[in-house]
C-alpha cells in the first residue's frame, strides 16, 4: 500500500523540512535589490486598500527610492503565511505590512527587524504615543504605525428612524434597543455577533478594561478571561441566548445578505469601516451614520481599537534606511493619505494627529449625508485606553477562540468556554516557543 | 524481503562447496542490488525526516525572556513534549481520531468483508462489474474524493441535501455532530472497494475442498460464509485492519479539505492536522515536529499492539 505510507513521511518531510517554503512569490530576493539608474529599490508587500496609489505618489514625489509594490493577500486570506515562508528562505520585502496584533509574533520571529535606532525623534514625535505603544516592546519598536482605528456603532439612519429607535448611549440602552428590534421587527437583529470576530471580541474586553497580555517582569503574564472578558462574554452570551442578535460567520455569503437587505441594522466596527462599507454596498449611500461605541461606563467613556496596520522593515531589508524614509512619508505626508483616499474605499483613521484635517477634507462625505466621521473619529480615539498589549501568537489564540465562538454559536458551550479554552490552547505554543509565561484567571 | 531468508534448497546442498559458496555470493549481490531502491527511499524519505523531526523536537531556535532578544539554539529536552501534552487541542485532536477510527475501523472491515464473500458466493456474471464499481472510487485521488463529498454535503449546491429538503428532512451534514460521521463516509467510499478486493483474492485461496466438504456436511451459504470462509481469510482481516489503523491515524486530508465550509472543524481537528498548523500557521517547529513524533511513536505502538495481539490468539485457540 504505497500510497498510504507515503503519506506520513511526507508529512514528516514537510514538518522537518522548514526551509521548503512558500515564498515562491517574491521572485527576486529583496537583499539582491540593486540601484536602478542611481535609485535604491526597495520592495513594499500589503494588502491594504489604496496602496498602489500611494505607492504610486511616493515615486513621483523623490528620485532617489523606487519602491516595488506587491499586492498580497490579506493576512487571514494568507498574506502572513507568505511573508513567514518568505522571512524563512530569506527574500522578505523590505517593508512589509502588519496589524498590529501581528507585531509581537513576527518581532520574536526575527522578522520585523528591531527600528528603535532607525526611528527619526521627528516621526517619534509626531505619532499618537497609544498607537506607538501598540508596537513597542521591551521598550524596542518593531513597527510603525499607519492608523490607528477606534471602534465605533455604524448604524442604518433609515431604519432607526422606521422603528423609533433611540441611539444607545450605554450597553444596556443597546440590549434594550435590541429588544426592541426583535419585536418590531421579527425578521431583523439589532448587530450581528462575528463567530470568527475575534478582532471585535477583543475590542470589546479591550474597552471593558480587560487586559489580556502585559509584560510585566519581562514575563508574558496572560489573562484572557479576566474579570472584565467575563462580564463582556455574559453580555453577548445573554443577547445570544434571548435571540437579540446574529451570531455567523462575517464576512461571508450570509452576513453579506444580512447587510445588504438591511437585516442587521447597526455594525459595530474600526473607523476604517466606513470606507469598507461604500465601497462594497454603493447602494445604501445615505443610509448610514456612524455615532460611538456604547459605553459600560457613559460618565466615563472608554474604546478599544479594531483594525488598524503597521509598516515594519523586515531582517532580510538591504537598505533598512531607505525603507525607514518610505515608512515615514507613508504614515506621516499629507500626499500619502490624500494618494490613499482618493481610491474612494479608505477612511483610515491616521496614527498622525496632524493628517486628520487631511482626512477630513479629502475624505468624500456624500456617502454618510455629509457627516463629519473624521470630528468623530477624532473625538473617539482620544478615548482609546491605554496600556493593551497584543500577545506572541495571537493568529493561533484568534482560530480557537473563533472556534468556540463558532461552537457557543451552535448551541454547545458559551462565549466564555471559547475565551478559556483559547488561553489554554495558546499557553503551550508560548511554552515550546521557550518565552517565559505566567498564567492568570483560568 | 524475508524471501532470502528461504532454506537453500537441495540442488545446492548437492552441488560441492566451491560451487555453493561462489552461487552465495551471486545470491548476496542480487539480493543487495534488487533491495538498495528500498533502503535509499526508506533512509530518504522516512528515516532522515524522523531524525530531522526528533533533532528539531529536542533543539530550540530560542530567544529568553519575552522573545524578542537575540536567538540562540539550546537543547531544550523534553519541553516540546510536555507542551504537546498539556495542549487540551492536541489531546482533543487525538479523541477525535480515536473516536473516528472506533467508527471507522469495524465498518471498513465489516462491510468490505461482507461484500467480498457475497461475492464469492454467488451473482457470478454481475461479478467482474461490481468488483470494478466499488474499485473505481479508489483510484480518485482523496483530495479529488473530498471535493466532491464537499460538493453533495454543502447546502444550497448539493443536490443530495436539496432531495432530502424536498422530502423534508433537514440534514446538515457538516453540522457539529454530523461532520465526523460525515468524514468516515468519504473515507468508507474511497476505501471500500479496494478493501475488498485484498478479502475477495484472500477468498479465492481458499481450498474448494473445504468448502465443499462443508456443504456435503450440510452447511448453507451464510453458515459456509461465516464459519468456514471467514476463519480462512483471517491473516487478510489482520492486515487490513492494520493498514487501515495506520491510514485512519493520519487523517488529513479530507477534515483539511472540509474545513473550509464548516467551522465545526478547527484548524486543529486531527494530529495530522495540528501537526500542519503548529508548522505553518503558528510558525513553533518544536511543537509540531514534537507532536509528529508522537504521534508515529503511537502509530507503531498501536500497530506494534494490533499485530501481537491478532498473532497470539490462533497459538491460544490451538492449544
Amino acid at each position: 500500500m504505497p500510497g498510504r505510507l507515503s503519506r506520513r513521511s511526507l508529512l514528516a518531510a514537510t514538518v522537518a523540512l522548514p526551509l521548503v517554503g512558500l515564498g515562491s512569490g517574491c521572485a527576486r530576493p529583496a537583499g539582491l535589490a540593486s540601484s536602478a539608474g542611481g535609485r535604491v529599490r526597495i520592495t513594499f508587500w500589503s494588502a491594504l486598500r489604496g496602496s498602489k496609489q500611494v505607492v504610486d505618489a511616493f515615486n513621483r514625489t523623490q528620485d532617489r527610492i523606487e519602491v516595488v509594490f506587491q499586492q498580497i493577500p490579506s493576512g487571514d486570506q494568507g498574506g502572513y503565511a507568505k511573508l513567514s515562508n518568505a522571512a524563512r528562505a530569506g527574500n522578505a520585502p523590505d517593508v512589509a505590512t502588519l496589524e498590529y496584533p501581528q507585531v509581537p509574533g513576527f518581532a520574536i520571529d526575527g522578522v520585523a527587524r528591531d527600528i528603535t535606532g532607525l526611528l527619526s525623534d521627528g516621526l517619534r514625535a509626531k505619532l499618537l504615543p497609544r498607537a506607538l505603544g501598540l508596537t513597542t516592546f521591551d521598550n524596542r519598536v518593531f513597527s510603525v504605525p499607519l492608523d490607528v482605528e477606534p471602534m465605533v456603532m455604524h448604524y442604518r439612519t433609515d431604519l432607526f428612524a422606521q422603528y423609533g429607535l433611540p441611539i444607545p448611549r450605554s450597553w444596556d440602552e443597546f440590549a434594550a434597543v435590541a429588544g426592541t428590534v426583535r419585536d418590531r421587527a421579527p425578521g431583523r437583529r439589532l448587530v450581528l455577533f462575528p463567530t470568527n470576530g475575534f478582532l471585535q471580541f477583543a475590542a470589546y474586553a479591550w474597552q471593558a478594561g480587560a487586559q489580556w497580555f502585559d509584560t510585566r517582569g519581562g514575563v508574558w503574564n496572560v489573562s484572557l478571561a479576566d474579570a472584565a472578558t467575563r462580564r463582556v462574554s455574559a453580555y453577548w452570551q445573554r443577547l445570544f441566548e434571548e435571540d437579540l442578535i446574529f451570531a455567523n460567520a462575517s464576512p461571508g455569503r450570509q452576513s453579506d445578505a444580512q447587510i445588504s437587505q438591511g437585516l442587521v441594522l447597526v455594525r459595530l466596527t474600526g473607523a476604517w469601516d466606513a470606507g469598507a462599507q461604500m465601497s462594497s454596498q454603493p447602494g445604501q449611500k445615505g443610509r448610514w451614520a456612524i455615532a460611538p461605541l456604547p459605553q459600560w461606563d457613559p460618565a466615563r467613556p472608554v474604546v478599544g481599537t479594531h483594525g488598524g496596520s503597521t509598516f515594519a522593515v523586515t531582517k532580510d531589508s538591504a537598505h533598512p534606511e531607505a525603507a525607514m524614509e518610505f515608512i515615514e512619508w507613508q504614515v506621516s505626508s499629507p500626499d500619502a493619505l490624500r494618494a490613499r483616499l482618493s481610491s474612494g474605499a479608505s477612511s483610515q483613521y491616521p496614527a498622525d494627529p496632524a493628517l486628520v484635517a487631511v482626512g477630513r477634507d479629502t475624505f468624500n462625505r456624500s456617502y454618510y449625508s455629509g457627516q463629519d466621521i473624521y470630528q468623530l473619529f477624532e473625538t473617539e480615539a482620544g478615548k482609546i485606553s491605554d496600556g493593551w498589549v497584543w500577545g506572541p501568537r495571537m493568529t493561533a489564540t484568534q482560530h480557537v477562540m473563533q472556534d468556540g465562538f463558532a461552537r457557543a454559536s451552535g448551541g454547545e458551550g458559551t462565549i466564555l468556554d471559547a475565551v478559556r479554552e483559547a488561553q489554554s490552547a495558546t499557553m503551550p505554543d508560548l511554552v515550546a516557543l521557550g518565552l517565559a509565561t505566567s498564567e492568570h484567571s483560568t | 524481503m524475508t524471501t532470502t531468508a528461504l532454506p537453500p534448497t537441495p540442488v545446492h546442498a548437492a552441488a560441492p562447496p566451491g560451487v555453493r559458496a561462489t552461487a552465495r555470493r551471486g545470491e548476496h549481490i542480487a539480493c543487495g542490488v534488487l533491495m538498495a531502491p528500498f533502503f535509499v527511499l526508506l533512509i530518504a524519505v522516512f528515516l532522515i525526516p524522523v531524525g530531522t523531526a526528533v533533532w528539531l523536537s529536542f533543539f530550540g531556535n530560542d530567544r529568553p525572556g519575552l522573545g524578542f532578544g537575540p536567538a540562540h539554539t539550546i537543547f531544550v529536552g523534553l519541553r516540546g513534549y510536555l507542551a504537546v501534552l498539556s495542549d487540551p487541542t492536541f489531546l482533543g485532536a487525538l479523541g477525535t481520531v480515536v473516536l473516528y477510527c472506533v467508527i471507522y475501523l469495524p465498518l471498513i472491515v465489516v462491510s468490505a468483508l461482507a461484500l467480498a464473500l457475497l461475492l464469492d458466493s454467488g451473482a457470478a456474471r454481475l461479478r467482474s462489474w461490481v468488483q470494478l464499481g466499488l474499485f473505481l472510487p479508489h483510484a480518485v485521488p482523496g483530495i479529488i474524493a473530498a471535493l466532491i463529498w464537499l460538493y453533495l454535503y454543502t447546502p444550497g449546491i448539493s443536490p443530495v441535501v436539496a432531495l432530502l429538503g424536498r422530502a423534508d428532512v433537514t440534514v446538515d451534514f457538516l453540522g457539529v455532530h454530523a461532520v465526523l460521521p460525515a468524514i468516515v463516509n468519504i473515507a468508507l467510499w474511497s476505501n471500500l472497494g479496494y478493501n475488498m478486493v485484498i478479502f475477495y483474492s484472500a477468498l479465492q485461496a481458499v481450498p474448494r475442498e473445504v468448502i465443499e466438504a462443508a456443504v456435503v456436511d450440510g452447511a448453507g451459504p451464510v453458515r459456509t460464509a461465516l464459519r468456514i470462509k471467514t476463519p480462512l481469510v483471517r491473516s487478510s482481516v489482520v492486515v487490513v485492519s492494520l493498514f487501515s489503523l495506520i491510514w485512519a491515524l493520519q487523517l488529513f486530508t479530507e477534515p483539511m479539505l472540509l474545513s473550509q465550509s464548516t467551522s465545526m472543524i478547527s484548524s486543529r481537528f486531527s494530529p495530522s492536522m495540528y501537526i500542519y498548523d503548529a508548522a505553518f500557521t503558528r510558525n513553533n517547529y518544536g511543537l509540531a515536529a514534537a507532536a509528529s513524533v508522537i504521534l508515529l511513536a503511537a502509530t507503531i505502538a498501536l500497530s506494534y499492539g494490533v499485530t501481537r495481539w491478532t498473532n497470539r490468539a490462533p497459538r491460544e485457540l490451538s492449544r
